[in-house]
């Protein structure tokens, strides 16, 4: 069984590889009006970067504390559920 | 009087840091993790003080995109030159200094230093090439220079003393720490907080307990590597979770060519199969941004399907970059409470224990965080950060290209098939990555199909 899944994960680690290398070699999934990719990126490179920045894109009807006071009462749970599963087991 | 106990400091055994027994006040000039937080701050003052005074240009150099009918020779401009000397003058004075008061050699390690940046030079200029540049990471092009090195002519003796992967790790985060804003939480609202912040811990806590229950990978700093990878935005995440939980390079070579690797086919087969699926432009854009792992890549995703798929996937990836600091701090705090407990009757961990194991420059790089939102922003403006960020971002970029090919230069290729196991870090990648496909899935169905909370009005263009 074991000799099975190591020539499965092999076999897979095989595809990705060949398959990045030919979506290089092929300049597969690029978009000519951005000078980046997967590779190298800045976040201004992004058109109209400003608008991310400003808050321009997306105006929330939501306060900002409510953001916040719901971001930390979620990462509190979640922390507490990872310590929970780990010590459980 | 030793008033401030412990810090970190590197051990022998290639760990990204390790926690060592008390000391003292100096610890705050003589330790790696402190001199990393206040390089980092000499750093972010003179870029900030050159943007908002407009006095001088603190650029660090930047190879353009070459080939493909760009011209190399071309950039390679006296102003290219300067810039590219005034990286290596700062970087060269900020790690011999902290080098210094750590008792090395400054005599073996500035003819070091100046070789490995003559390294990562090589590592920028490969990596600018014009298809490398769309596809594949600095970090990737660090390691391979770095082996190809180690593992055929070696590392010869003089470079070594320069051979630091932790130092230059934890001055580039906390660089980075100050383009993390806390103000892009409000980016997509109740929207992008659902999709990005109730989806991520719930990726990295399954991919903890399938990776450390189920794959029963003993190597704990490598399983929260690759979730934190998998689940917030690829190499930035892998960095500060690695440097956070003390995982070793191999840990963080492996777990950063898995992702690289990975999002090269996410970004082009993802927005192939949502327009197969018949997503829509709102529903595919946040589902690319909360899955594909580099910001690069999901913005060529998001655009491929439409415009309005860009915006979208912008504002979720956003929303996901300002969780790296907070991770990265549960990270550390989880390592230090649980898995680096003495003993098993270590059940409770006191509080000055917790901070005397905290690796320090995970404050430096909240502290840069919080300044920048919270202090720069109001001030200056969101604009001028932008600028400062720009100037930023390719010290940052140097200092963890200079860690890249140091964690290179120090691996070789038998440790890296150790690391493999059999293949279960890329069982994990692979079951980790479809876990948070689902779950994002179902999160952005949930809230962006209009079919149980209005659409968001959103101004494209």
């Amino acid at each position: 069984m074991r000799k099975y899944s190591k020539i499965i994960i092999g076999i897979i680690s095989v595809i990705t590889v060949l398959s990045a290398i030919y979506i290089m070699v092929n300049g597969l999934g690029l978009v000519d009006s951005l000078d980046f990719g997967a590779g190298a990126y800045y976040y201004a490179d992004i058109p109209g970067f400003e608008k991310y920045v400003n808050g321009d894109a997306y105006s929330s009807s939501t306060p900002m504390w409510v953001l916040i006071v719901l971001f930390l009462i979620w990462g509190a749970i979640m922390y507490k559920a990872w310590v929970w599963l780990d010590k459980k087991s | 009087m030793a008033v401030i106990h412990a810090n970190v400091a590197p051990d022998r055994d290639g760990d990204l840091v390790a926690a060592t027994s008390k000391t003292k006040l100096s610890d705050l000039w003589k330790t790696e993790d402190w001199q990393a937080v206040w390089i980092g701050f000499i750093i972010i003052a003179i870029g900030a003080l050159g943007v908002i005074s407009g006095s001088f240009d603190f650029s660090a150099a930047k190879f353009s995109t070459w080939g493909n009918g760009n011209s190399l020779i071309e950039q390679l401009t006296a102003g290219f030159w300067g810039k590219l000397a005034l990286t290596a003058v700062v970087l060269g004075i900020l790690f011999t200094v902290g080098n210094a008061l750590r008792g090395v050699s400054v005599k073996k390690y500035v003819p070091a230093f100046a070789g490995l940046f003559v390294l990562a030079v090589i590592v920028r200029l490969i990596s600018a090439e014009y298809t490398f540049n769309r596809y594949l990471e600095w970090a990737f092009f660090a390691l391979a220079v770095g082996l190809l090195i180690a593992n055929t002519v070696k590392v010869p003796n003089w470079l070594k003393p320069a051979v630091q992967t932790e130092f230059y790790i934890k001055a580039g985060l906390v660089i980075m720490g100050f383009s993390v804003l806390f103000s892009n939480i409000v980016n997509f609202g109740l929207y992008g907080l659902g999709i990005a912040w109730i989806v991520t811990p719930v990726v990295i806590i399954f991919m903890w307990v399938f990776g450390t229950k189920v794959l029963k990978i003993d190597n704990k700093p490598l399983v929260i590597t690759l979730a934190t990878a998998t689940s917030v935005c690829g190499t930035s995440a892998a960095i500060a979770s690695g440097a956070a939980s003390k995982a070793k390079k191999t840990d963080l070579s492996l777990a950063v060519s898995i992702s690289i690797i990975f999002t090269v086919l996410m970004m082009v087969f993802e927005p192939i199969i949502i327009k197969a699926v018949g997503l829509g432009e709102v529903m595919g854009g946040a589902l690319i941004g909360g899955t594909v792992d580099s910001t690069g890549a999901v913005t060529v995703a998001g655009t491929a399907l439409g415009e309005t798929a860009q915006t979208v996937a912008v504002l979720v990836k956003s929303i996901q970059n300002i969780l790296i600091g907070f991770i990265a701090f549960a990270v550390a705090i989880f390592f230090t409470t649980r898995v680096e407990k003495k003993s098993a009757s270590e059940n409770k961990v006191s509080a000055a224990e917790i901070w005397y194991r905290l690796p320090k420059f995970i404050i430096g790089f909240f502290v840069a965080s919080i300044i920048a939102s919270f202090v720069f922003q109001p001030l200056v403006g969101a604009d001028t950060v932008s600028s400062i960020n720009k100037v930023l971002d390719q010290y940052k970029n140097w200092a963890f290209v200079l860690a890249f090919t140091s964690i290179g230069l120090d691996t070789n290729f038998r440790e890296i098939k150790e690391q493999f196991q059999g293949g279960k870090p890329l069982v994990l990648y692979i079951v980790g990555q479809l876990f948070n496909i689902i779950l994002t899935f179902l999160a952005v169905y949930l809230l962006l199909s209009g079919k149980f909370f209005p659409l968001p009005n959103l101004v494209v263009g």
